[in-house]
């Protein structure tokens, strides 16, 4: 080991260059050639997808799709910019200068419009589609992904209803069918920014249904909440999951001793 | 819970790779080959395989979880993703690939985007997602981000509540993330997770000789006098002006005051003119005790004579905005103000005295002060995809549970598919 750390691993006991060092070339593990360590935003380009959305006012659909960023990415770092902007505002000590080293020891891309940062159309592999299926039809039968999806399940969405930028394709068409890409561009944009309104409606009704459904009552310590419950939600065996409380003949281990009940969500 | 031991944990005789950032660790991870070698796929029997590559593979994953927890979070179901390329879709609607077929039509001539698309013949390595189900624990979770130095410190930080959840404290290690979840962890703790170690005794030395000048100025400037080490330049100003301090202090005070800020002048003059480039660590001792001085000379003289004033002001403006040196950048550099500081000494200054304050020095921390990152770290840095991190407020989003993609596996693992293989089947309980 002493041998190994004086000819080769000194090296990694400081990092002075800019940029990651690895085991290997750009792998942590080296035994592992299918893990890579794939570049993070940096810090200026985290600061545009939070002007963007949140002074440009762009809707997160386009903004992915320009940049090649993961929806739920350009989210997540428009939140975590806003806690650190309210962070600077009420003059709490920011962690810079690990921020900084961490940074220079990560690999970084830099944004640019066009170029991908990671896939952003991308769907599961369901699991009704990982078994072969034989399916014998004409030959003459004009077979598209929607009969696909019907082959595999009932309840099975074709590939095109299942992407998470339905309207990428929708532009693609209409370049294919001689539009300019200006104008392709333009239809885009008005329906990510459409699409995202009727996303925020729909939630905002949803949040709004519960409210309507429950009952609050301030306590001195605690706000006790009631939610109206069907007692045929316990179908039809009386073991549905959706069934509330103890049934005759169904196990329930909410009061056993050693029972840890660590919480499965936090809103 | 009681924890495993940790007893030979980062042993060199029966190596095993950790989850932490260990200097051992890195060249047990360095030199795993002798490892996998005790799976022995040609001499073992196939039980025997399996239960060597799970021991392998749980030594580094969750090693700090009971094996019976590990089986009930264990699953068989694997994630992977396909990236459906809107051009293609756009294109074809998928008819494409079976025409032709029932007339005797080998293969069909696929565009480019389709073999793009299915990740031009590389295999998806669903194996290498057999510990997927561990990276959705919030101490591993932590650990990933680089929050923590190993998961068992990052277990440690949640136990003692400093880890947050969506905003709320989070005392279980074992709360097992939900995509769309923020977690945070207290700065403090991850600057000493990841800083350097503390040296009590350099924090001790450094803080003698302050004690010591207040008690004897004089033997503080007879020290200061003495010949600098090579490439390190003392404070000229400091010395010479430090031994009229004590004349002067008996006189009127306005005047002890005037020569007290001249002989701060003088020390940031000397500092500056010697000391462009990256500093020592002596350089940056004395321009902390400089910036400390500068500090208790404005305070001082807050409500001092009107010929102080032109000094005292010299300094708050240095303190205060460091952005108008900045924009004034293209004045003559020649020119001198009427506090005798050049616009590039000023600027320089600035710039020092925002970097003190922005990583300071403090014994009081954990940690060693001014913070730097802990030896042997780089090579283990590196946060996978399924995590978007902010390291300024040390909070993290975990964005998707870790898929697999032609390719490319999402889970961090030290091993290839034959060890994963192994242990995937050894968890599939059909042994």
């Amino acid at each position: 080991m002493r041998q190994w750390m004086q000819e080769y691993g000194e090296q990694f006991r400081e990092h002075r260059s800019e940029g990651p060092k690895y085991l290997d070339d750009y792998r942590p593990f080296p035994n592992n050639k299918l893990f890579a360590s794939e570049p993070v935003l940096g810090e200026d380009s985290r600061e545009t997808i939070w002007r963007k959305v949140v002074q440009e006012g762009e809707a997160i659909k386009s903004v992915s799709a320009n940049f090649g960023v993961d929806m739920r990415r350009v989210a997540a770092v428009v939140r975590l910019k806003e806690v650190e902007k309210a962070w600077e505002r009420e003059g709490k000590k920011l962690a810079t200068p690990y921020a900084r080293a961490v940074m220079s020891m990560l690999p970084k891309q830099r944004l640019s419009e066009g170029q991908e940062f990671e896939p952003i159309n991308e769907i599961h592999v369901h699991s009704y589609t990982q078994q072969q299926l034989f399916l014998p039809t004409s030959e003459s039968r004009h077979f598209t992904r929607e009969d696909a999806a019907k082959a595999f399940g009932d309840n099975i969405l074709p590939a095109d209803k299942r992407v998470p930028h339905p309207e990428l394709i929708n532009l693609e068409k209409d370049v294919l069918s001689g539009k300019s890409v200006e104008e392709a561009k333009e239809a885009f944009e008005k329906a990510a920014m459409e699409s995202e309104v009727a996303a925020a409606r729909k939630e905002q009704k949803r949040l709004l249904h519960e409210e309507k459904h429950t009952t609050k009552v301030n306590a001195s310590r605690f706000e006790f909440r009631f939610k109206d419950i069907n007692v045929d939600d316990v179908g039809k065996d009386g073991r549905s999951r959706q069934g509330t409380g103890w049934r005759y003949g169904v196990p329930f281990y909410d009061r056993r001793r050693g029972e840890i009940k660590i919480p499965t969500k936090v809103e | 819970m009681k924890l495993r031991r940790t007893l030979r944990f980062h042993g060199l005789k029966k190596p095993r790779v950790r989850q932490t950032w260990n200097k051992y660790n890195l060249f047990n991870l360095a030199n795993d080959r002798q490892a996998l070698n005790t799976i022995g796929s040609n001499v073992k029997t196939f039980f025997q395989q399996k239960w060597a590559a799970k021991r392998l593979a749980r030594g580094y994953h969750g090693e700090h979880i009971k094996e019976r927890a590990w089986e009930r979070m264990f699953d068989r179901r694997l994630l992977s993703v396909v990236n459906m390329e809107p051009r293609y879709m756009a294109q074809y609607d998928g008819s494409e690939q079976a025409s032709g077929r029932g007339q005797g039509k080998a293969g069909s001539q696929e565009s480019e985007i389709l073999e793009k698309q299915r990740g031009s013949g590389k295999k998806t390595p669903y194996m290498q997602m057999a510990f997927a189900p561990m990276e959705r624990r919030l101490d591993i979770a932590v650990f990933r981000a680089l929050f923590a130095s190993s998961a068992r410190q990052a277990r440690q930080f949640c136990v003692h509540g400093a880890v947050k959840v969506n905003g709320k404290r989070m005392k279980y290690p074992g709360y097992l993330l939900n995509p769309g979840d923020m977690f945070q962890v207290d700065p403090e703790r991850v600057l000493f997770a990841t800083g350097a170690k503390k040296d009590p005794a350099a924090v001790a030395d450094a803080l003698k000789p302050a004690e010591d000048s207040e008690a004897a100025p004089e033997a503080e400037a007879s020290s200061d006098a003495e010949p600098p080490a090579e490439g390190e330049p003392t404070p000229e100003g400091a010395s010479a002006a430090e031994p009229t301090e004590p004349a002067a202090a008996p006189e009127d005070p306005a005047k002890a005051e005037r020569a007290e800020l001249k002989a701060l002048r003088d020390r940031v003059k000397g500092f500056l003119k010697t000391s462009f480039g990256d500093l020592s660590a002596k350089q940056k001792q004395s321009l902390r005790a400089l910036s400390k001085d500068i500090k208790t000379a404005i305070s001082k003289t807050k409500g001092g004579g009107e010929d102080i004033d032109g000094l005292s002001t010299l300094f708050s403006q240095l303190e205060v905005d460091t952005k108008e040196a900045e924009s004034n950048r293209n004045a003559p550099d020649a020119e001198v103000d009427e506090q005798g500081l050049t616009r590039s000494e000023r600027e320089r200054l600035s710039e020092l005295l925002a970097e003190e304050s922005e990583n300071p020095w403090d014994p009081d921390k954990p940690y060693a002060t001014p913070w730097r990152p802990r030896p042997f770290m780089a090579p283990f840095v590196f946060i996978p995809r399924y995590l978007e991190v902010n390291q300024k407020i040390c909070s993290a989003v975990y964005l998707r549970h870790p898929v697999a993609r032609a390719g490319k596996a999402e889970v961090p693992s030290p091993y290839g598919e034959l060890v994963n293989e192994l242990a995937f089947n050894w968890y599939l309980r059909r042994r």
